[in-house]
Parts: C-alpha cells; structure tokens; sequence
C-alpha cells in the first residue's frame, strides 16, 4: 500500500500546497512569454477547464457513489446552450456561460428523476443511455451544424472592464472560476449534506431507515454535478471556439471516469491530478509518436494494480482520507 | 414501403441482432458469472475482423478467414484473461472499467501499428457475392443469408451447451449464485477462463463475420460495445436467453427505425424537419428502447438471479 | 388505546403468501415479542411496517397518522424506527461519524451544504447522548466495523434511536450473540421501554419471556395467537409447531 511519506514528513507543505499551486497557476501567462511556453497557456486553460467537469464528476460518483457514465452528456448540453444562445443573438460571455450552468442543471434534473431510480450497472447504462441520446440529438440539429459542428468565430464579450484588459484574460477568468468551483465542492464535502452524501455511499438502506430523503438528496448532487459540467460544456465551446456532438460521445464519459479514478476517486485533489496527469501525458506522447495511446492504457493498468485508490492517495496522509471506493 | 422493402429490412434487422448476440452472450456471461465488466470485449470483435479480413485476403479461402480469426482471437484473449482480467474479478466495478479502457486504448494501437489507420475493404467470398432469390421479387444478398443461418446455428449450439451439458451447468450455477456455485466446490477459476475464451471466440467469429458488410477499422469495437451492452442490460445481466432476445428486439428496432422512420416522418412533417428528426430518432431508438424495459423491469427481461 | 395498529397486512412474492392478513398491535409503553420459526415471514414483517417492501393491501397507523402511503424514510420522521437483523452500520466511519450522522437526519435539513458539520454543536451533543445510552462512549474514536458484534448491534440500536421514535422496531437483536452480550441487550432494551414501545422480533426464548409483556406468534406468514407468556407456553398448536420443533421452550 501507498505510505503517506511526502505528507507525515511535511505536513505545512501540503496545508500550503493549493496557494501555491493556485499562486503558479496565476502568473503562468506572464512568465509563459520568457520561458517560451505560450502554447501552453491555452493548454492549462484546457486543462482547468476540463478539471471543473472532473471534480462535479468527482463529487457524485466518488463521495456520492453514482457511478454515472454520461457525465460528457452534460458539458454537451452546456456547449450546445452557449451555440443556441449565440444563435439567438446573445453576445454577453455571462449570459451564456450562465445559460450553459442552467441548462446543464435542468437536463440532469431530468435524467436524474429518471436514472436514480436505478442501481449498479444499471444506473451506469441508463446514464449512458441518456447520454447517447443527447449525442444523436445534437447529430439531428442541422441549425447548430449537425455532425459537422459549429464554429463560434466571435469571441463572447465578457465586459468593458475585463475585454481587451489582457490577451489572456479568458485564462484568468477560467482559473478563478475553477478554484472557486474547486473550493466549493470541498467545502461541501465538510458540510451535513457531503456527510449525507457519503452515508448513502457506504449504505444506502441504513439511510433511508435513518431517515434520509435519500432520492432527493441524491438528486441534488446529481443537478448540481450536471450544472457544473455544463458550466464547464460553456467554457470549452469558449475555448475550442467550435461545438461538435463529439463532445457527447459515450468514450469522452470515459474519459472523464477515468481521469477520476486515476487521480483518486472521492479524494479532494483526485479530480485536477487525474485530468492534469491525463492531458499532460497525452500532450507529451502526442508530439513524439502516432502510436500515443498505449503508454496511457500501461498506465491504467500499473494504476489498478499498484495505486488502486488513485494518485491522490499517494499525496495525502492516511487521516485525511475521504473515503473512496473500498 | 412495400412487403417486400419490409421483409428485406426484418431479414437485415435478424442479421444484425444475431451478430449482436453473438457479441453479447460472452460479455454477459463474464457479467453474469463474475460480475466483471469488459469493455475490452469490442477490441476481441475488431481482433476477429482484422484477421478474417487480412487473412481472407492472403489465402482467399473464407472458412481458412474465419477459423483463423477465432482462433488467433481466443489465443489473444486467453493471454488476456491470464495477464489482466483474472485479477479483475473481485474488484470494483470502477476499477474493472480503468482496466479494461486501458486494454482497449492499448489494442487501438497495436491494430494501428499492425494494419495500418487506414480502414480495410474486406471482400465477401466470391462464392456468396451475387443475390439469391427468395420469392418473386425479392433478391436477398446471399452473404447476409450466410450471416443468419450462422448467427442461428450458433445461437443453437450455445443453447445446448448451456442447458445441456456439465460445463453449461457450471456457467448457469455460476451465474445465477456465484457464492453458492463456490461453496459446492465448483471450480469457478476454470469455468470463467472457459468462458471468457467461448466468449472471445463468439465475437471474433461476428467480427470475421461482420468484416464484408462494415467498414474493419479502429475504434468498430468501442462502436459495437455500447449495443452489446444495451442487448445484456435489456435481457437480464447473465442471462443467455434474455440476450438473444434483447439482441434480437435491438436489431429489429435499431434497423426497423432506420429503414421506416424517416419515410413515415417525411409523410406527416415538414421536409426539413423530418430530415432532422428521422436520423436522430432512429438513433435513440434502442436507448428509449432500453429505458422502457427498465423502467417496467428494472433488472431486465430475464433476470438470471433470482 | 393502542399506539401502533397495523390492519389486514398482506405480502405476496409470486405465489407465495409471504404475509397473511397479519393484524398486530402495540400499545404505549408496550413490549410487544413477535415470535416464529424460521421462514414465518418475520422479517418481511419487519420491511413492510418500516416501508423497505411495499405491501399489497392493509394499514398502518402509528400515533394516529396512516403511515401506509408514506416512504420509508417519512414513517421515521412520524416516529418508526428499525434495526436491522444483519447489523447495518457504517462500518468504515468512527462510532462518533455514524451517531453524528443519525442524530443529523432528524435534526434539522440535510441539504445545508456550506458550514462545516464539525462546527455543528447540536449534533456533537445529540450523539454523545445516545453513546452514553448505548454504552459505547468509550469506543467513539474507533472505525464502527473494528467493534465486537454485540458492540456494532448496540451501535445499530443507537442509530434508530436518534430517531426518537415512538415505536422501535427491532429485528432479532440478539442474533449470533454470546451469553454475555445477550445479557447486556436485555437490560439496553429493558431500559428502552421508557423512551419508545417496542415491536420485537427475536428467536432467543429466555430473552423473549422475561421483556414481552404480550407475544404474537408467526406462522406461515399468519398470527397464530396472540396473548402473555403463559398463554402462548400453554397453547398447544404453538408447542407442536413452534416451540416443540425448534426447542428453544
């Protein structure tokens, strides 16, 4: 098992660690121009915002036991508002990115009305199910481009005061809106309801006999997860400028899981190490071969049978564990 | 639309829910018996294809294809059960999941760096190439005949082999009380290696099968997968029967909706919206499908624990 | 004037008539041992009233109210708690992190997702309150699956009465205990009977004679008879098909 080495011996450095980390994050676009990294800064970008989706995905499937593979569904819908609302005319970045988190919350509204009624596998295939319908809804609507996609050309105006201030003013915008989102889904972890939440993991039965309104409760952080991978849908249509149903497809759900489960499911810093590792390996590889992903599946491998709680498990002191999949 | 435009489009709807099952019946008995989830189980259905299609090439026989795809298939996936899955069984649905994506991401590129990332044209065997005439006005293509009488033939040998023999009782008793199948001493161990080879075989040989009439590419086995997976939740996980049925219900609907869906759409909408609805509607048809039977059967059709 | 009715209950799995047409009561402050051989359906019993199976016909009223159309966890807010014959607790969280999280479910919304529940004084009390009820406040720091089995049963107890129900359900609570920790049960559930009446579910005699004030037996998923101690030792139909077969008399 992974001995909590780094963490017992200097347990300020990891209290200090996410200012640090965050600090860095901050000035990384300023420094990116003498180090000659400024393609990177659009990468980091990527990576916090595909960070957001993870940790919503965190927080249902690690500290709420759903194992929902159609967590890609919902960043789609969030794309797809920001396409429709710009469609209608709508310029202001915030009425979309907003429209994006409303959305995405309405569709998971739905879905989870229907899908938590299920269990184990079933509920994995039913939030699949949706998810693939979602896909071939966005493959039918010829508007929004049909399978060819939709490029959004015009950058969204996030203000007077925030455009033109920066040329990477988007990226800070994103970094904010990931730490607080990061932030915020730890702090609920702490909270009545994150215990809740992880009671129903453990022992959904005892729950209910305790008196739980186990589906509602449940329901809520599955809404909640949605709006915020639509949120992160609206920040990716943002970022790639372009919308496609790939976005939706069943292994981009996958993907996502996998991220997850990589960085240490139900653990506080599992989702942004298991998407940072991920995009980064796959960045790296992607420049010295075609043949780049099959170190990435070695490395699930080594992961299941030498981390099998994740990378994040590695880093963290045994206390501080927030449970997991056992 | 016509009977006969009708008749045609069941007998392709059989075809492909045959092929379906022939994919599912492995992946829900390693399902059903040791609860272990394969999404690897598409990347053995792209192995069989590959082979049957190269090899059928080099040699020009399509038996010699075809036997060779199931053999070198069940080879590859024996040394994968060995390697990787046995140590899956007891573990995390989740984590049987990381594994078995992992296989599939490693797969997609030995297949590229095998063949190439260019798709392969797989031929159909010269001697099945024309059409055959099934009654007055209905010329049916000869290879998909082939197709069905094997996808039944097969669907008939497994049905003995489960319900009438030793092994077929082992991988019942398995399935639907794995503990108790233990505790009368069954050697589970065995029983889920066989499986999971007769499974491997059973979706080399669609594969092998399949390669004429579909494009052999990379990424047709994660293509296949989610069917597959919809057919063994719609019929019961580890339930053999319930898969044939599901497989055949979800080849009927999937090709039933893309054959009459988007002319009866044409005929009550408007042009440009039934061109935008009909493909996608039939592309949900199995999801909505899938939910209905799970909404009135929460654990499928043929629920194989009781 | 009793507390808990429960009407024409009735259960069917297939063909199989799990219950049939059981009619119980329980009245305030009662002990109330529900006895019968093994596959009698006392444990369907136990899910029907505490709602985990829904019934296919009769009533239930506890306290006045008809539970019968409302979900599980709405008949522990009108005052039904259950434990359960297999303990079922969280065997992964401290003994503290499981009372705090039955005391949370009864004492205020747990959708409050912002304060830090380890600020949350009300609940810290409530739990040390029903440690010290159960005997295990000793033990609150350790992970609730390390305790012995007559300790987890007593945590299990403790679970249900946070909810401070009026009637408590319990579903053979002496299961798989030795002499010793059956002892300390009876007294816990002896001393119980002040906070809540009590429908009890048990296969252990000694234990079911000296708290019953009245015993139903379950037969066949029907009520044989009901009545004190001395009625249901000296009934003959339940000697031949209860208490000769089983000998626990």
């Amino acid at each position: 098992m992974a001995q909590p080495a780094f963490a017992t011996r200097f347990p300020g450095a990891v209290r200090r660690l996410p200012w640090l980390v965050l600090a860095l994050l901050a000035v990384f676009p300023l420094l990116a121009p003498t180090l000659g990294l400024e393609y990177y800064v659009g990468f980091v970008r990527r990576v916090l915002i595909v960070a957001i989706a993870a940790t919503s995905l965190n927080f249902i499937l690690g500290y709420g036991g759903m194992a929902a593979l159609g967590h890609a569904g919902f960043i789609g819908v969030g794309a797809y508002t920001v396409v429709a609302l710009v469609e209608a005319g709508v310029s202001s970045a915030w009425l979309a990115w907003g429209g994006a988190l409303v959305f995405g919350g309405l569709a998971a509204a739905l879905i989870g009305a229907v899908s938590l009624r299920t269990r184990g596998v079933y509920f994995i295939m039913i939030t699949l199910a949706f998810a693939q319908m979602l896909y071939y809804l966005a493959v039918s609507l010829r508007t929004y481009g049909g399978d060819d996609g939709y490029g959004l050309y015009t950058p969204l105006a996030m203000g007077p005061w925030l455009d033109g201030a920066h040329p990477d003013v988007f990226y800070w915008v994103v970094l904010a809106i990931a730490a607080g989102v990061f932030a915020l889904f730890s702090r609920v972890a702490h909270s009545r309801y994150g215990h809740a939440l992880r009671g129903i993991r453990d022992n959904e039965t005892r729950m209910v006999a305790l008196g739980y309104p186990v589906f509602r409760l449940k329901l809520a952080g599955f809404v909640a997860a949605g709006a915020v991978a639509g949120l992160a849908g609206g920040l990716l249509a943002s970022h790639n400028t372009f919308v496609s149903p790939g976005m939706m497809h069943w292994t981009q759900s996958a993907l996502l899981l996998v991220m997850v489960i990589l960085g240490g499911l139900g653990r506080r810093w599992g989702a942004p190490l298991g998407v940072a590792l991920w995009l980064t390996l796959e960045e790296a590889l992607k420049m010295h071969t075609d043949y780049w992903h099959w170190p990435l599946g070695v490395l699930l491998l080594l992961v299941v049978f030498h981390a099998p709680q994740g990378l994040a498990a590695l880093l963290e002191r045994r206390g501080d564990r927030q449970g997991g999949a056992a | 639309m016509d009977a006969i435009f009708v008749f045609e489009q069941l007998l392709n709807g059989l075809g492909y829910g045959l092929m379906l099952f022939l994919i599912a019946a492995g992946l829900t008995l390693v399902f059903g018996i040791m609860d272990t989830m394969n999404l690897a189980h598409g990347s053995l259905y792209m192995a069989g294809a590959y082979v049957a299609a190269r090899v059928h090439e080099a040699s020009g026989s399509f038996a010699g294809a075809v036997l060779a795809a199931v053999l070198v298939t069940v080879a590859v996936a024996a040394l994968l059960e060995l390697l990787v899955v046995r140590h899956l069984y007891r573990r995390d649905h989740l984590v049987q999941v990381l594994a078995t994506f992992g296989i599939i991401l490693i797969a997609d590129d030995a297949v590229k760096a095998i063949w190439g990332v260019a798709p392969l044209m797989a031929s159909t065997p010269a001697a099945l190439a024309g059409p055959v005439q099934l009654f007055e006005g209905l010329p049916y293509p000869a290879y998909r005949l082939l197709l069905i009488g094997a996808g039944l033939l097969v669907a008939l040998g497994l049905y003995l082999l489960v319900n009438n023999t030793r092994v077929g009782m082992l991988v019942r008793a398995g399935a639907s009380n794995r503990q108790m199948a233990e505790f009368m001493g069954v050697r589970v161990g065995a029983v889920f290696s066989f499986v999971f080879a007769l499974g491997a075989g059973l979706a080399a040989l669609a594969g092998a099968l399949m390669a004429p009439i579909s494009s052999v590419q990379v990424g047709m086995g994660e293509a296949i997968l989610i069917p597959a997976l919809v057919v063994i939740v719609i019929g019961g996980i580890g339930s053999v029967r319930g898969a044939f049925v599901a497989a055949l219900l979800v080849g009927l609907v999937d090709t039933a909706g893309r054959a009459f869906l988007p002319p009866a759409l044409r005929a009550v909408l408007p042009p440009s919206v039934a061109a935008d609805l009909g493909p996608a509607l039939a592309g949900i048809a199995m999801y909505v499908l899938m939910a209905a039977v799970l909404t009135l059967k929460p654990a499928g059709l043929f629920p194989a624990r009781a | 004037m009793s507390l808990f009715v429960a009407e024409g209950l009735v259960k069917r799995f297939g063909g199989l008539l799990a219950t049939d047409h059981v009619d119980l009561t329980v009245a305030p402050g009662e002990i109330h041992a529900l006895i019968g051989p093994n596959g009698a359906g006392k444990s369907t019993l136990v899910n029907l009233i505490s709602g985990l199976i829904p019934a296919d016909a009769g009533r239930i009223v506890l306290d006045g109210v008809d539970l019968t159309a409302l979900a599980p966890h709405q008949r522990v807010r009108h005052g039904l708690a259950r434990c359960f014959q297999i303990t079922s607790v969280f065997r992964n969280d401290s003994v503290r992190d499981n009372l705090l999280l039955a005391v949370q479910a009864q004492a205020g919304s747990s959708f409050r997702c912002l304060r830090r529940r380890e600020a949350e004084t009300v609940l810290m009390d409530g739990a040390l309150t029903l440690a010290d009820k159960v005997g295990l406040a000793e033990v609150l720091d350790r992970p609730a699956g390390t305790l012995p089995h007559g300790m987890q049963k007593r945590l299990d107890v403790a679970l249900a009465l946070a909810a401070r129900p009026k009637l408590l359900l319990l579903d053979e609570p002496m299961a798989g205990m030795g002499p010793e920790d059956s002892l300390q049960m009876v007294a816990l559930i002896d001393r119980l009977r002040r906070d809540a009446a009590i429908l009890l579910i048990e296969h252990d005699m000694d234990a079911v004679f000296q708290l019953a004030d009245r015993i139903s037996v379950l037969v066949y998923g029907r009520v044989l008879t009901s009545g004190d101690a001395a009625h249901v030792k000296g009934h003959p139909e339940v000697q031949s098909v209860y208490l000769g077969t089983e000998g626990h008399a």
